[in-house]
C-alpha cells in the first residue's frame, strides 16, 4: 500500500471517499514528515500547522455532513512565498519584505480554499523569484530530496522539493523565465506554465507584468489538470487576465497521442545550447515513446534560443526595474547578492532597448504560432544539465541559464517539464511540452500519455 | 571602472550601489549591454510592440 505522503491528490480523493483515510490523519502524517525532513531541505520558509490541521478537521466535518466540494476538498497544498497568504508574510524570501503581512488571499488562493484545499504553509523561493540558490538571505535555501547537496531548481524551488519530498501533493508556482519548469525539470515533478492570461496573478509580488505566470506543480499530470481546473478563470481585476471560460483540463488525458503531430525542437539542445549527454539521450527517448504510441514526431526548427533568451531578459530587467528601483537605490545591501545583479541591469536598459525587444517579440510569437499550425504540440528541452551542486556556485551560475524555457514566457505558450530520466549521478533529467494557446489541455494530454508509457513519476527520491 | 558607467549609474540613482556594490553595478552594466545586443530589432518601421495598445479592453 503507498505510503500516505506518496498518494497524489487524486488517490486521496479516492481514499476519502472510501473512508480509508481523512483529511486530519492525511494532514498529521505530512506534519510529521515535514517536521523529521524539512530541516535537511528548507521547502517551507513558514509552516502554518495549526491552521493546516483546522482546516483538516473542518474539511473532515464538512464531509462527514455530506458537503463535499469536489476533488480537491481536503487535499495539502504548498504555496510560494511570493503568493499571498491572508494574515501570512509574503516575504519573497527577502529581508526587503520580512515582516509584510498579506491582508488578503490571492485570486488562486481564494480559488484553492473555495475548491476545500489545505494551505500547509509558505514555500522557498529565490529572491523575488528572480535569484538563485543563496546563502545570504533571511532564509536558507531549499535543496534538492534527490540529493540534498544539489540545488532543487527555482524560483519555485520550496514547490519542488516539497513535491519532490512528499510533503504536500500539490503547490503553486510562479514562472516569468522558466521558474515553475525548473524545479520540475531538477526536483523529477510536473511542472505547467499554462497560458498566459489562463491563471490570475492578482496578489501575487510581480516580477514582469508581461512575463509573469502562475502555475500547478505536482507529482502526477492528472493532479496537474485538477490543480489547473481549480485555479484557471478570467480575473476582471488581473489586466492580463484573458476572457477565456476555464475548461475541464483533463479531459483529454485518456485519449494518448495516435496521430498527433509532435515538433521536435532539435536545435536548442543540440546547436543553441548543446545539452548534457544524458539529457540529449533523454529527449530521444521521449521522442521515441510518442512515436511507439502512435505520434507523428519531426523535426522542426524555431528561432535560436539566445534570441529568446535575449528578449525575456531585456523585457524582464526593465520591468523589474520599473518594480524594484526605489528599493535598489535606498537600500541595495537588503538584497542578496545574485538577485541585487540580476536586477540592477534594469538600470541600465534604454527605453529604446525595451521597446525594441517588445517589437522583435511579435516577430518571434509567429514564428512559434507559424509552427503550432503544423504541429499540435512541440517537445523540446528543459534543462539542458543535471542540476548542480549547492556548494558549487561556478557549475550553478554556468548551468543555470543553459535552458530552452524562456521562449515560451516570451510567447506565452502553454509549456510542460516533466521527469524523462535519472542521470547516472541519480538526478532528475526532463522533457518540456509546448501548446498551442490556451489548449493547455493538450499539453497535458501528451504528457500522460508519456507518464503512462515511462512510469517516471513512481521513483522517488531516497530520502526515506 | 568606466567613468560612462558611473555617470549612467548615477544618473539612475543608484550612488549608494555604486557606492558599496561596485562589482555588481560594473557586472550590472555589462549585462545590460550584452542582452540589449542580443535583440534584432524589426528593421521594417512599421512593425509595434507585443503586446499591442488596444483601447477600451482590460480596465
Amino acid at each position: 500500500m503507498t505510503a500516505a505522503h506518496w498518494l497524489s491528490a487524486t488517490e486521496v480523493a479516492h481514499a476519502y471517499a472510501a473512508k480509508t483515510l481523512s483529511p486530519v490523519e492525511l494532514v498529521t502524517a505530512l506534519l510529521a514528515r515535514i517536521e523529521k525532513l524539512d530541516p535537511r531541505l528548507h521547502a517551507f520558509i513558514r509552516l502554518d500547522a495549526d491552521a493546516a490541521l483546522l482546516a483538516a478537521r473542518q474539511a473532515e466535518a464538512e464531509m462527514a455532513a455530506g458537503r463535499g466540494r469536489g476533488p480537491l476538498h481536503g487535499v495539502p497544498v504548498g504555496i510560494k512565498d511570493i503568493i499571498d497568504v491572508n494574515g501570512l508574510p509574503t516575504t519573497a524570501h527577502s529581508k526587503i519584505l520580512v515582516g509584510n503581512i498579506a491582508k488578503a488571499d490571492a485570486v488562486v488562493v481564494q480559488k484553492l480554499r473555495q475548491a476545500g484545499a489545505i494551505v500547509m504553509g509558505k514555500l522557498s523561493t529565490h529572491e523575488f523569484a528572480i535569484g538563485g540558490p543563496s546563502f545570504d538571505l533571511p532564509f536558507p535555501p531549499a535543496r534538492n530530496p534527490w540529493n540534498p547537496e544539489h540545488h532543487p531548481g527555482g524560483s519555485s524551488s520550496g514547490s519542488g522539493a516539497g513535491l519532490a519530498a512528499g510533503f504536500f501533493p500539490l503547490a503553486l508556482g510562479t514562472d516569468t523565465g522558466g521558474s515553475v519548469r525548473n524545479p520540475a525539470s531538477a526536483c523529477g515533478i510536473v511542472g505547467l506554465k499554462p497560458t498566459y492570461g489562463l491563471v490570475s496573478r492578482r496578489g501575487v509580488f510581480p516580477l514582469s507584468f508581461t512575463l509573469d505566470h502562475v502555475g500547478p506543480m505536482t507529482r502526477t499530470v492528472a493532479d496537474n489538470a485538477l490543480l489547473l481546473d481549480a485555479i484557471a478563470g478570467h480575473d476582471p481585476a488581473d489586466p492580463g487576465s484573458a476572457a477565456t471560460p476555464s475548461r475541464h483540463f483533463g479531459r483529454l488525458l485518456d485519449r494518448g497521442v495516435r496521430d498527433l503531430r509532435v515538433g521536435f525542437v532539435r536545435h536548442f539542445h543540440e546547436r543553441d545550447m548543446p545539452a548534457h549527454p544524458e539529457v540529449a539521450a533523454a529527449l530521444e527517448d521521449v521522442a521515441r515513446v510518442l512515436q511507439a504510441e502512435g505520434a507523428q514526431v519531426h523535426t522542426v526548427t524555431l528561432p535560436a534560443l539566445t534570441e529568446f533568451s535575449g528578449i525575456n531578459r531585456v523585457i524582464l530587467c526593465s520591468e523589474a526595474w520599473s518594480i524594484h528601483q526605489t528599493w535598489l537605490r535606498e537600500r541595495p545591501g537588503d538584497y542578496g547578492k545574485l538577485a541585487r545583479r540580476r536586477l540592477l541591469p534594469g538600470a541600465f536598459m534604454t527605453a529604446g532597448d525595451y521597446v525594441g525587444a517588445q517589437r522583435r517579440r511579435g516577430e518571434l510569437i509567429a514564428a512559434v504560432e507559424d509552427r503550432l499550425r503544423d504541429y499540435d504540440v512541440l517537445l523540446c528541452a528543459s534543462s539542458m544539465d543535471p542540476s548542480s551542486r549547492m556548494d558549487d556556485a561556478a557549475e550553478t551560475a554556468r548551468t543555470y541559464p543553459r535552458q530552452a524555457r524562456t521562449p515560451f514566457n516570451v510567447t506565452g505558450h502553454p509549456a510542460l517539464a516533466m521527469m524523462s530520466g535519472l542521470s547516472h549521478g541519480g538526478l532528475p533529467v526532463s522533457v518540456q511540452f509546448v501548446g498551442r494557446y490556451f489548449d493547455d489541455a493538450t499539453v497535458l494530454r501528451v504528457a500522460a500519455a508519456y507518464e503512462r508509457a515511462t512510469a517516471w513519476h513512481k521513483k522517488k527520491p531516497p530520502i526515506g | 571602472m568606466d567613468p560612462i558607467v558611473i555617470a549612467l549609474a548615477r544618473a539612475a540613482g543608484l550612488d549608494k550601489a555604486l557606492a558599496d556594490f561596485p562589482d555588481d553595478v560594473q557586472a550590472a552594466a555589462e549585462q545590460a549591454l550584452n542582452n540589449a545586443g542580443a535583440v534584432r530589432v524589426p528593421a521594417d518601421p512599421t512593425v509595434e510592440p507585443w503586446p499591442p495598445m488596444r483601447a477600451g479592453i482590460g480596465l
